[in-house]
């Protein structure tokens, strides 16, 4: 394979360069990063605009409905939006841009994308139970000392540690 | 004194316009850390490639000794500042569920959407998964409360629970940080696989 | 060399954060910036509204059920027995900072919102706890009175309106199902303070954040 792609920038220095953009985020709006408040809020819109009835008397979807704003309007909406962006320009730079299944040689394509699925959907609903999700829980939380950032991280991280010798042969 | 948007009472534009930066800033970031990559990210759990600690400790512990020294300094308004609210059931219960899915996905939600901005397609199908999830936690919210709202404790900081100052606790927390990388570093070398290393 | 380069990026991290930790940790405590509250501040909190609930926010807050607010009834005990809002409890005013009822208005926990008829009762008392230095106390803006003509007695708006205040409408007329017992939604299930906690869009209020 001809490699053309850039390497990664040292993991240290990418660390203290997240680390400033999320004390960006307190400094300027008072608050961390986050990544699944947008998907759920794409899934309220959603819902609201299939069936706007349901979606105001369920109690979940309700509780983001009927104020003045869309909830597509939301804070996390446009930070995802923006690592849209800022991941494409960053991957266009290193020449990163491809679409491509990534997996391990040992699996085939459709075992992948059953996995990312199911792990996509165990994910979501963790969040939304969790009330955040890696970044929005476990980083911006650990960073204003939360008892709940640190207690999420542990119990992401270390679930992710105990199950992974099940699924070893998906990703080794 | 901040945090300027919300203590100066400046629009939602701007403050929409502020996430949208902030989210360049963290999507290019990530992307540029490899977490676009669920091989790098799963590299962790099987210590070939430590990269998310790395990444994910050092983030932290800026922007808690960032948080630290502005508050020392008088620059930032933390009673205004978020923290997370503990419920001490759903928190280790949706914990629990997303570690399964960080293994199982190889991703986690912002990570995903870096990866989908490149192009990859399992990240793209990770998000689809992500919004069923989401979905079906909305159909299920009326069975699920009573586990959601259960254990409600306010929004404690550990430093109060252990009743230590802020930066005692950041000092721990580095002290273990440094440990696990050094630690981590070793295990690179222990589990290196050249054969996947090569490829992400 | 290439070993070297192996080993230099960890150390200097870790050199820097244990130092950066070291300043951190022998730093003295800093002072609780919410404890000094000077009168210029708090008119300007109070002008942003900052702490002030809205009634449709309140009503949203009862109907999800969330377990961190509480709501406070500053009125005496013969207008608080003969109404009151689901779940509320009774400080009458002049006892607010009485020692049976300060651990309720100064702790750490829940988030207190005050009401009263109108707002200047509400509003006082949060001014008197802020000034103390004392977190999470809220006001009703509108009071009960505005509870009463917006939320139990919702006018339908023209029909020149936006979608925005139909929108805002039906929600009123699905509150007010659920308050006055034509449940729509579901029973509530309000056991003395098991509330819900206001969802800060406003200015100088803890910023809403997580990613939930």
């Amino acid at each position: 394979m001809i490699d053309t792609k850039t390497k990664y920038m040292n993991p240290y220095l990418a660390g203290v360069l997240l680390g400033l953009v999320l004390l960006a985020a307190f400094y300027l709006t008072g608050r961390g990063l986050g990544a699944s408040g947008a998907m759920k809020s794409a899934v309220v819109a959603t819902v609201d605009v299939v069936d706007a009835n349901y979606a105001t008397t369920n109690s979940f979807f309700g509780k983001f409905l009927g104020g003045p704003n869309s909830p597509m309007k939301s804070w996390l909406v446009f930070e995802v939006l923006g690592v849209l962006v800022g991941g494409f320009i960053s991957g266009a730079f290193a020449g990163r841009l491809k679409f491509k299944i990534e997996k391990s040689p040992n699996i085939t394509n459709r075992r992948r994308i059953i996995l990312a699925l199911i792990g996509g959907a165990l994910f979501g609903f963790g969040s939304q139970l969790g009330r955040g999700c890696t970044s929005g829980a476990a980083l911006s939380g650990m960073a204003v000392l939360s008892v709940a950032g640190y207690v999420t991280m542990v119990c992401i991280f270390g679930t992710a540690f105990a199950l992974a010798y099940f699924f070893r042969k998906n990703w080794i | 004194m901040a945090p300027i948007i919300p203590l100066n009472g400046y629009t939602e534009e701007l403050n929409l316009l502020a996430a949208f930066l902030i989210g360049i800033g963290f999507g290019f970031v990530l992307e540029q850390a490899g977490f676009s990559s669920s091989r790098k990210l799963a590299g962790m759990f099987y210590g070939y490639d430590i990269t998310v600690l790395k990444v994910f400790f050092t983030a932290a512990i800026t922007a808690m000794v960032g948080l630290i020294f502005l508050n020392y300094l008088g620059l930032i308004d933390m009673s205004i500042v978020y923290i997370n609210q503990y419920y001490i059931k759903s928190a280790i219960v949706g914990g629990v569920i997303m570690g399964a899915g960080f293994i199982i996905g190889g991703f986690c939600p912002g990570t995903s959407v870096c990866a989908a901005a490149i192009g990859k397609i399992d990240a793209m199908i990770f998000i689809g998964g992500s919004l069923i999830g989401i979905f079906i936690f909305g159909l299920t919210y009326d069975w699920l409360e009573p586990l959601y709202n259960d254990a409600f404790v306010g929004a404690p900081k550990l430093s109060e629970e252990l009743g230590i100052k802020d930066g005692l606790l950041a000092f721990a927390v580095i002290f273990m940080a440094v440990m696990m990388f050094w630690l981590g570093e070793k295990a690179e070398k222990m589990f290196k696989r050249d054969d996947i290393s090569k490829e992400i | 060399m290439k070993k070297v380069n192996n080993y230099t990026p960890r150390l200097i991290a870790s050199l820097v954060m244990v130092l950066m930790g070291f300043v951190a940790a022998v730093l003295p405590p800093t002072k609780n910036s919410s404890t000094e509250l000077n009168a210029e501040q708090l008119l300007r909190e109070l002008k942003l509204e900052s702490h002030a609930v809205s009634v449709d926010e309140l009503a949203q807050l009862l109907i999800d059920k969330d377990p961190s607010i509480l709501l406070i009834d500053l009125r005496s005990k013969t207008e608080y027995d003969t109404f009151h809002l689901p779940g509320a409890i009774n400080i009458p005013f002049d006892s607010l900072f009485t020692e049976n009822w300060v651990p309720y208005v100064d702790q750490g926990m829940r988030n207190n919102v005050f009401y009263s008829n109108g707002t200047t009762l509400s509003t006082e008392a949060w001014m008197l706890t802020r000034q103390r230095g004392f977190k999470n106390n809220y006001y009703l803006r509108g009071g009960l009175n505005e509870w009463f003509t917006d939320i139990i007695l919702p006018v339908p708006p023209e029909a020149t309106e936006s979608k925005a205040a139909f929108d805002l409408y039906q929600k009123r007329v699905g509150a007010k199902m659920f308050f006055t017992g034509n449940t729509a939604i579901s029973a509530p299930a309000q056991s003395e303070s098991e509330i819900k906690l206001p969802v800060p869009q406003k200015k100088k209020q803890r910023v809403e954040g997580g990613c939930s």
